[in-house]
Formats: C-alpha cells, structure tokens, sequence
C-alpha cells in the first residue's frame, strides 16, 4: 500500500534497539523489567548492523533492559560507527563509571541518555526501586561530560514528578545536559499494572503540556522534547514534527533482544525478523505498519478537529488499553 | 582545485528508490521541480533535496570542483551546458551559505 510515509522513506530514520531485557533495576513503569527472551549472539547482532547499514538506517538507539549489561556493547557499537551509524543510548547510569565513559566516547556513541525521573534523590531511587541509583545517575552524566560525549535526560512523567518538572530541567542545567527528554507515560508491561498510581488524568497531562510547553518556548539554554503526538491538539501548538501522530512505524522501528521487529517497544506486534525476512517487504507490506500508517478516526476522534493532527494520538496507549491501533488515546482530554 | 565536499556533521539519505519513480515521472512529461530524493536531516528537521540537487549532492564528495560536477550531470540531463552550470552554480552557492556544503 503506497502512502506519504513510504512513498518517501525506504527504511525509517530510526531503530531503537534492545538487546536485552535483562536490567539491573526494576523500575515501577518498565515496560520490558517482565519480559523474557532470547538474545542474539555478537556475530548475528553485528549481522543486524549490517541489514541497517544496508537500508541507510541512519540512527540506533540502544535501550532495554539496561544496555551496558551486554558486555559486547561496545564492540557492536565500533561496529556500527564504523559503517557509519549514528548510536545513542539510554541508560540508567548504573554501571557508567568514568572509565566505561572513556570507553563508550572510544566506541563512537554519539550521544547517550541516562534516565532520572526527579530531582529529589530519594523519589527517584524509590521510583527506580534502587537506592543510590541517583547519586549514579548523576555521577554518570558528570563522566560522560567530563570525557566529552554529549548526554540528554530522559524523565518519564508521572505523579511523582509532573507538578516539579521544572527541578529536573535546573538538574539538568546543573550537569551539563544538552537536551531533556520529557517522556509520556505508557501503560505497557510494569506501566500497565501500576498505571492507577502513575498515570494522570487527561486534564492533568493537559495542564502539565500547557505549562510545559511554554517553558519550552521561553527556555533557550536547554533543549526540550516531547515524545507525544497527543499535545498536537493543544491550541497555539507550532511544532513542527516530520510526520503527523505517533512516528513509530514511520520515522521508527523497534528491535528486541532476538531480532523481531515491532512498530515500537510499546506495541507487542511483531511484523518480522531482520535477520530472517526480507526488511524491504515488511517496511512496504506489513498489515501492522500500514494500519499504523494509515488509521482511521474511531470514537470521540471522528469529527473531532484536532484529529488531522493528532493522527488519533499515541497509537501504543490506545493498542495497549483497546487492543485497537486506531482507537482514541486514553490521554485525551478532547 | 577547490574540491566541493558534505558536511560531515549532517544525517543523509539517498532515497533511490523515490528517485527511480521521480525518474518516470520526469520521463512521462511530469513536473518534478518539488520531488525530494535525499533527504537530510539537520538539528531535528528534514529538508529535501529534488532530482537535480540530489545528484549534486551525491557528486560533492570531495574529489570533484564545480567544473567537474556539472560535466557529469550534463551526461544525465538534455540541456545546454551555460544553463545547467547556472543552476549548480546558485545551488551551491546557496548550500555553502548554510554550510551543508564545504571546500575540502
């Protein structure tokens, strides 16, 4: 089926990419802490890598689980710069000491992302399940400055943190971050179960948008992303993203530990294997791809006119309480 | 010599397969003026590259000047050599200015 998407780009921009599900932590929104899987040895990761390079995916994302539990992350990583891929990660810092620092700016990384979800020590390290796990983070991002590699932050918003994001941005300042990423929550796996004492309401995530987004457009020392294609409906809304709702399944793809290939790490769909299937195929044909592609307003969306832009907002919220890609994002407030 | 190179720091992609169908299209008579066929990707947005600036780009790969890049696009495109070197000329001039293009 031809669309906008695929009429243009032959592969996405991005494959985020977990190579295990294994993790030193057990965060009470993970949606990967429960899974378990095989995972594919070095040689047949750096087969992956080659697939990739291949199709010019020009971005790889290592996340999880916790990527540096791979001792071969590294070696994967010199691996892929060298055919000329752009690798970031996201870590929770644990294991990222000044020496695996030096390393990781050896390996190529051209940035990496440690996870802090607020700046009140002990909140983070009970959300995180890990004490000391801030003093970690921390000392993680200072390493990774202190030997030159770029470093973003990435909060999962939550009750514990969306009254107080702006300490996380001043955090942020105070570590020489380049770029916070302000995530959505997404009830999956760990953020399924504990969504009750997590999530928030839609008029609460409306709020914390409204607010947040103006201090994106006051703040010119620090860059600030979101991830959410729902806040496309929010009047005096002026970004402009590459593609309209959800990017995953357009802009990018997800990677589990064995080499399946789903729209994102939040939808439990797998359109194929890399290393078995042919990419070309799946990118053009894929039923699941195409229906993310290409959804129909359903519900409260029909008729509604933020829908052209919103695309029906996140489509792995909707799957993820509906079972329909194309259902309405429960974070809604229309 | 002042050979004409990417910039390193930019994300690019030749998509060939849009460039095949912009191809046909272009032999059936269409207008492919506005038909990307590499994309870039700088601080977060992604610009376009049409038929003609696409293979520009592909050319500015250190080892040619202007000269020579638009020897090889006359090769590809009909058209008089003094019009073709206009328009590489004020495309690259266009791109220096943004600093996609360097001097290697």
């Amino acid at each position: 089926m031809a669309d906008t998407i695929t009429e243009l780009f032959s592969a996405p921009l991005t494959f985020n990419w977990t190579l295990s599900y294994k993790c030193n932590f057990t965060c009470s929104h993970c949606y990967s802490r429960d899974e378990v899987g095989e995972e594919l040895p070095t040689e047949k990761i750096k087969q992956v890598v080659d697939v990739l390079a291949d199709r010019q995916v020009p971005f790889i994302n290592f996340g999880g689980g916790e990527p540096l539990i791979r001792d071969d992350l590294l070696e994967v990583t010199r691996y892929a710069t060298d055919k000329g891929l752009n690798v970031s990660m996201n870590s929770n810092g644990w294991l990222l000491d000044h020496a695996t620092a030096e390393q990781i700016q050896q390996a190529g990384f051209k940035s990496v992302g440690i996870s802090i979800d607020s700046a009140v020590g002990k909140s983070h390290d009970d959300f995180r399940n890990m004490n000391g796990s801030f003093e970690r983070a921390t000392a993680a991002l200072d390493a990774l400055h202190q030997v030159g590699v770029k470093t973003t932050m990435s909060a999962v918003i939550s009750r514990i943190n969306f009254k107080d994001f702006h300490s996380l941005l001043d955090l942020a300042r105070k570590h020489k971050v380049s770029q916070v990423f302000l995530h959505n929550f997404k009830c999956s796996g760990r953020g399924f179960k504990n969504r009750e004492d997590l999530d928030l309401s839609p008029q609460e995530w409306k709020e914390f948008y409204v607010e947040a987004l103006g201090t994106k457009k006051v703040t010119k020392d620090l860059l600030i992303s979101f991830d959410d294609p729902v806040i496309a409906s929010l009047p005096g809304y002026d970004e402009n993203p590459m593609v309209k709702g959800s990017s995953c399944g357009k802009l990018s793809l997800h990677l589990r530990p064995n080499g399946d290939i789903t729209p994102c790490g939040f939808i439990p769909l797998v359109v194929g294997n890399i290393l078995t299937d042919n990419f070309e195929d799946l990118w053009y044909n894929s039923p699941v791809l195409n229906g993310m592609r290409n959804k129909e307003a359903k519900g409260k969306c029909q008729g509604c006119g933020a829908y052209q832009d919103c695309l029906g907002g996140c489509t792995a919220r909707s799957f993820a309480t509906t079972g329909d890609l194309s259902e309405p994002d429960p974070h809604c407030w229309k | 010599m002042t050979f004409l190179q990417r910039n390193p720091d930019i994300v690019w992609r030749h998509e060939k397969r849009r460039e095949e169908q912009v191809l046909k299209e272009m032999d059936a008579g269409k207008d492919v003026e506005e038909r990307g066929t590499v994309i870039l990707l700088i601080s977060g947005m992604m610009h376009q590259l049409n038929l003609l600036g696409g293979m520009i780009w592909n050319l500015c790969d250190g080892t040619r000047t202007e000269e020579q890049i638009v020897d090889c696009l006359l090769k590809e495109f009909d058209v008089e050599r003094n019009v073709l070197a206009a328009d590489v000329a004020e495309f690259i001039e266009d791109l220096l200015q943004r600093e996609w293009l360097i001097y290697g």
